[in-house]
């Protein structure tokens, strides 16, 4: 008798136990890293955590420098998470080959989806029309420049044409151990490429309508040559052809070279070293044609298609690109706004963003997009460009035998891809 | 050893049989962690990394894998860079042992001597070697940045430049930077090496040749040297072809550049291999770094047989 | 009498152009180490800064995971060290003592291993060490590193057990005693220094491997502090000052472990090369 009690008491304890939740994980891939980015990332995180308490995100934070080989390493053994940092220049490697899962189906119930501007879904969708990834945040070039070394070289206000850039170097080079530019020989120094190309040939198309490359043209190989000029008469530091962007950044905060083009990003690292009012940010230079061409780039989140919590994982993108979580996050990445109600955040009223302001209300300022939906853009802006441009800026090659070289490889590459 | 030998003929027959079955075994029981070792975690994915040279690998793409035969090696042998890699890597790993082996040399015999504080000099002069290479790379490239190091404006005080230019950014000595961290890197190696070889040489030696009349560099030329000569082939062979598969002090101060006159094989490898994303490709010029990284084995190997079957 | 003034004056010259050469980028390191931010630049040629600041240190040692990935390397180090150390021993005193059959197989194949572009195995070492669970784990390193040092180890043991005479065990053997016992008891103590030595070697090639850190770990869990100087590298900034200050700290156990075995490693090998 007192067994079956026990018994039926043991039955009832158990069916009255809450049914053990398993605890589910998701991965997360951050790429562009540094300590604040992480410390950022995690706050945003953990208002995910608190609305779903039975999921916890495990946060995998890549070193920036080799991320690219590290990642494509993981994903090639099978080593994938379920919501990565997506930059723009990998975007085409891992959409055309189908690891990342279409957000558009998500989009189209999402309660902000309509308050997001109209560049952020355009540029979602370079891929085949698809949004395989949501910005974050865009990056647009502007022109810094040194107000302390200007006013030594006695230069009242920055340049606002190719002309006048020129000239301004050469005052500024003229003082001992100063330099006019500090020029990005080395990665990344594509976008200075284009932009110089682009204010020659006044035009941002890439591609003829047959899928052949521009940069054979006379315009891009003039505006091509008028960068290595500012290199070869010493208008740019020697070391350049080998700078990158902590080099290009390091040499403008620490007084090297007056005048530096770069994203809003760049605020961060230059405001912590120099005072605000020792440099100035203004819009880019516009060419011969009237016409300016800062490039505009893009990093946002991106969902792998082989993910087994794709719901949750939407849900993670969608708090950390939401209106609240987007406002957190760019208040310490400082790119320019996703959504059109940002742009009157305090954050971006702030004098330092006006010059970003200002080039996007003119209607002669054209941000250029580059071809990252191209599948062998990476390769090209991370090996080929530093190598034939370092060649030109030392003199091994012509402009035009480097426009050349680019337009092969991106004939190949455009249609190939068709 | 004599008296065990009675021993032997009396047991009876199996229990020989199982001892010497037992010491054929011995051998293979003390080397065989080593041995599972290197096949298990060294030699199988050296396989399959060789068997990629024959095969199309794109590390994003999971369709690619078919086999494409000899056309990697095709493709190698029309490549440009390759012959500017090959004449770098020649330059890189000839200058840098030459001169690690020569000025560790030199070490060597300066420590060869008794003299006060020397266990701190040795101690001191050794530490390079302890500092990860990565560290190496990135200490060197401040050293010579003329906006953070001093060496360009010592250089040029010294009248051995023309300017306080980057070194590195000049395509003409761009490749003295790393070799120059390597050296620095690299002397503890060949001191240890050849201290130690230099300490084992009798000491009478010197001294009947001292009381023949013989000086210094004569010692040097017809003792010193020959008996070196094996730890020195050695030496030389391992660091030859450690450095020649070294990438990482040229990817971190000048990346292969400025336009490609720091890049070496091994750089260049790294380049297909984690830029292009083609493992197949890359793999294809392992292997023929391998082939030639053997035969160069070979002959130093050769070389030094037939010098000591010479001597004695 | 002045040929040994010159000779010596030659000497002691020389000699501290090696200290000089050997220790002056380490001075740098620390030297850059102790500069604060804003004069790493303005004042980056100078010897010695004209202030010097512990805020560098401070922040490694406090607001990065820097001790993580130290006590990481530490563990990873010592115990590949210890790991080595026994099998290359077994395997150096099986090529030293023994003749047969299959030793220039095993001598050719562990050369083949060292020439061999690392970064090719990086794939398919991923690929075979992943289903196993060995990345992103410490294990999967000891194994890994002590596969890269085994070769070079056990020639370093073989040496040592080439100096020390068969005829001591085989003594020890006729006596009654077994290969192996003997060994334990009368080689083994003879070659302490010698096993230093390798021990010292493997320590510090353990202590400052990036690639395979790097590509087989990637949560903070299992990473070794060459990792952890890259997150110095962000795409915002390059905090050199942080990242020398890191530096100087890994550098010091390394430098230490190298600075007492190297007396060691000196002797040991002496002894083998008499042998050839």
């Amino acid at each position: 008798m007192r067994a079956a009690l026990w018994l039926a008491f043991a039955a009832l304890g158990l069916s009255l136990a809450p049914s053990a939740r398993a605890a589910t994980t998701l991965k997360l891939v951050e790429v562009i890293t540094s300590p604040e980015r992480t410390e950022t990332l995690k706050t945003i995180i953990k208002t995910f955590e608190d609305a779903n308490p039975d999921v916890r995100v495990e946060v995998t934070s890549l070193p920036w420098g080799p991320s690219f080989e590290k990642f494509a390493t993981m994903v090639a053994a099978g080593d994938t998470p379920d919501v990565v940092e997506m930059p723009d220049l990998w975007l085409a490697l891992y959409a055309n080959n189908g690891a990342l899962e279409s957000l558009e189906p998500y989009l189209k119930t999402w309660e902000y989806t309509r308050e997001l501007n109209q560049r952020t879904l355009q540029l979602a969708r370079v891929i085949r029309n698809t949004a395989y990834m949501l910005p974050y945040g865009f990056y647009l070039r502007a022109l810094y420049y040194n107000k302390k070394m200007f006013a030594a070289a006695g230069v009242s206000a920055p340049p606002k044409t190719l002309d006048e850039f020129v000239a301004v170097s050469k005052k500024i080079s003229s003082l001992p151990g100063r330099y006019g530019y500090c020029l990005r020989g080395g990665s990344g120094g594509v976008n200075s490429w284009l932009m110089f190309g682009a204010l020659g040939s006044g035009s941002d198309a890439f591609f003829n309508a047959d899928g052949t490359s521009t940069f054979t043209d006379a315009g891009w190989v003039k505006g091509f040559n008028a960068l290595a000029e500012i290199y070869k008469s010493g208008l740019a530091p020697k070391d350049s052809v080998n700078w990158g962007y902590n080099d290009v950044v390091a040499g403008f905060y620490s007084g090297t070279c007056a005048m530096i083009d770069n994203d809003p990003d760049a605020l961060i690292a230059i405001g912590e070293r120099m005072k605000p009012d020792d440099f100035g940010v203004a819009p880019w230079i516009k060419g011969p044609s009237g016409k300016s061409f800062p490039t505009i780039g893009y990093t946002g989140w991106s969902m792998f298609a082989n993910s087994k919590h794709k719901e949750l994982a939407w849900k993670l993108i969608a708090t950390l690109d939401g209106v609240a979580g987007n406002q957190t996050w760019n208040r310490r990445i400082g790119v320019l706004p996703i959504y059109t109600a940002a742009a009157k955040d305090p954050l971006y009223t702030d004098p330092r963003f006006k010059g970003w302001f200002d080039e996007l209300s003119d209607p002669d300022v054209v941000p250029m997009l580059m071809p990252t939906d191209l599948r062998a853009w990476a390769l090209f802006g991370g090996s080929i460009v530093p190598r034939t441009s370092q060649s030109l800026l030392l003199g091994q090659i012509t402009a035009l035998e480097m426009a050349q070289q680019w337009a092969s490889v991106m004939t190949k590459a455009r249609q190939s891809q068709k | 050893m004599g008296v065990g030998h009675d021993q032997g003929e009396t047991e009876p027959e199996v229990t020989a049989a199982r001892r010497r079955i037992a010491n054929g075994a011995e051998p293979y029981v003390y080397t065989a962690p080593v041995l599972i070792l290197i096949i298990a975690v060294l030699l199988v994915p050296l396989s399959v990394g060789l068997s990629y040279a024959f095969r199309d690998i794109q590390l994003l793409d999971p369709y690619s894998g078919g086999f494409v035969g000899f056309d990697h090696f095709r493709e190698l042998k029309a490549d440009p860079s390759i012959r500017a890699a090959l004449r770098n890597t020649l330059i890189w790993t000839g200058v840098s042992v030459t001169l690690q082996f020569i000025f560790g040399l030199i070490l060597a015999l300066l420590l060869n001597r008794e003299f006060p504080g020397r266990r701190l000099v040795q101690a001191l002069v050794f530490v390079p070697w302890a500092v990860p290479t990565f560290l190496v790379g990135l200490d060197w490239a401040w050293l010579f940045n003329p906006v953070v190091g001093p060496l360009p404006g010592w250089m040029f005080a010294l009248k051995m430049t023309r300017d306080t230019n980057n070194l590195l950014a000049d395509p003409g000595t761009a490749l003295i930077g790393p070799i120059v961290a390597a050296i620095w890197w690299g002397i503890p190696f060949f001191a240890i090496t050849s201290l130690a070889a230099l300490q084992s040489i009798p000491k009478d030696l010197y001294e009947a040749a001292s009381i023949d009349g013989a000086g210094t560099f004569r010692q040097f030329r017809s003792i010193t040297l020959p008996l070196l000569a094996p730890t020195i082939a050695i030496t030389i062979l391992l660091r030859t072809v450690w450095v020649a598969n070294f990438a990482d002090l040229i990817v971190v101060m000048t990346n292969g550049g400025p336009a490609d006159s720091t890049q070496t094989v091994a750089s260049y490898i790294f380049t297909v291999a984690f830029r292009r994303l083609d493992f197949g490709y890359a793999s294809s010029i392992a292997a023929v770094l391998l082939a030639l990284l053997l035969v160069y084995a070979l002959a130093i190997l050769s070389l030094r047989r037939l010098f000591v079957q010479r001597q004695w | 009498m002045r040929r040994r003034i010159l000779y010596w004056s030659w000497h002691y010259l020389l000699i501290s152009l090696y200290v000089l050469f050997a220790v002056f980028p380490l001075y740098w390191l620390t030297k850059v180490a102790l500069t604060p931010n804003d004069l790493l630049y303005s004042e980056g040629i100078r010897l010695w800064p004209s202030r010097t600041s512990l805020e560098h240190f401070r922040f490694v040692l406090t607001h990065s995971d820097f001790p993580l990935f130290f006590r990481n390397s530490l563990i990873v180090s010592c115990t590949t060290a210890v790991a080595v150390t026994l099998i290359a021993g077994a395997c150096g005193y099986g090529l030293s003592r023994f003749r047969f059959r299959g030793k220039p197989v095993l001598v050719a194949l562990m050369l083949i291993t060292q020439m061999f572009p690392l970064v090719m195995l990086v794939a398919p070492m991923f690929r075979l060490l992943a289903p196993l669970g060995l990345t992103n784990s410490l294990t999967g390193l000891v194994i890994v590193y002590s596969a890269f040092n085994a070769p070079f180890a056990t020639f370093l043991m073989q040496s040592f057990f080439d100096a020390i005479p068969k005829e001591l065990e085989e003594a020890a053997m006729i006596d009654g005693a077994t290969r192996f016992g003997a060994f334990r008891r009368i080689i083994l103590p003879l070659t302490l220094p010698g096993m230093a030595a390798t021990g010292g070697f493997v320590f510090t090639a353990a202590w400052s491997e990036l690639l395979f850190a790097l590509m087989l770990n990637s949560s903070p869990q299992a990473s070794t502090f060459p990792v952890g100087l890259l997150s110095f590298v962000s795409k915002f900034s390059v905090d050199f000052g942080q990242m020398m200050a890191a530096g100087v700290l890994a550098l010091i156990p390394a430098c230490v472990f190298f600075l007492l075995i190297q007396r060691y490693l000196v002797r040991g090998l002496t002894a083998g090369a008499v042998k050839g």
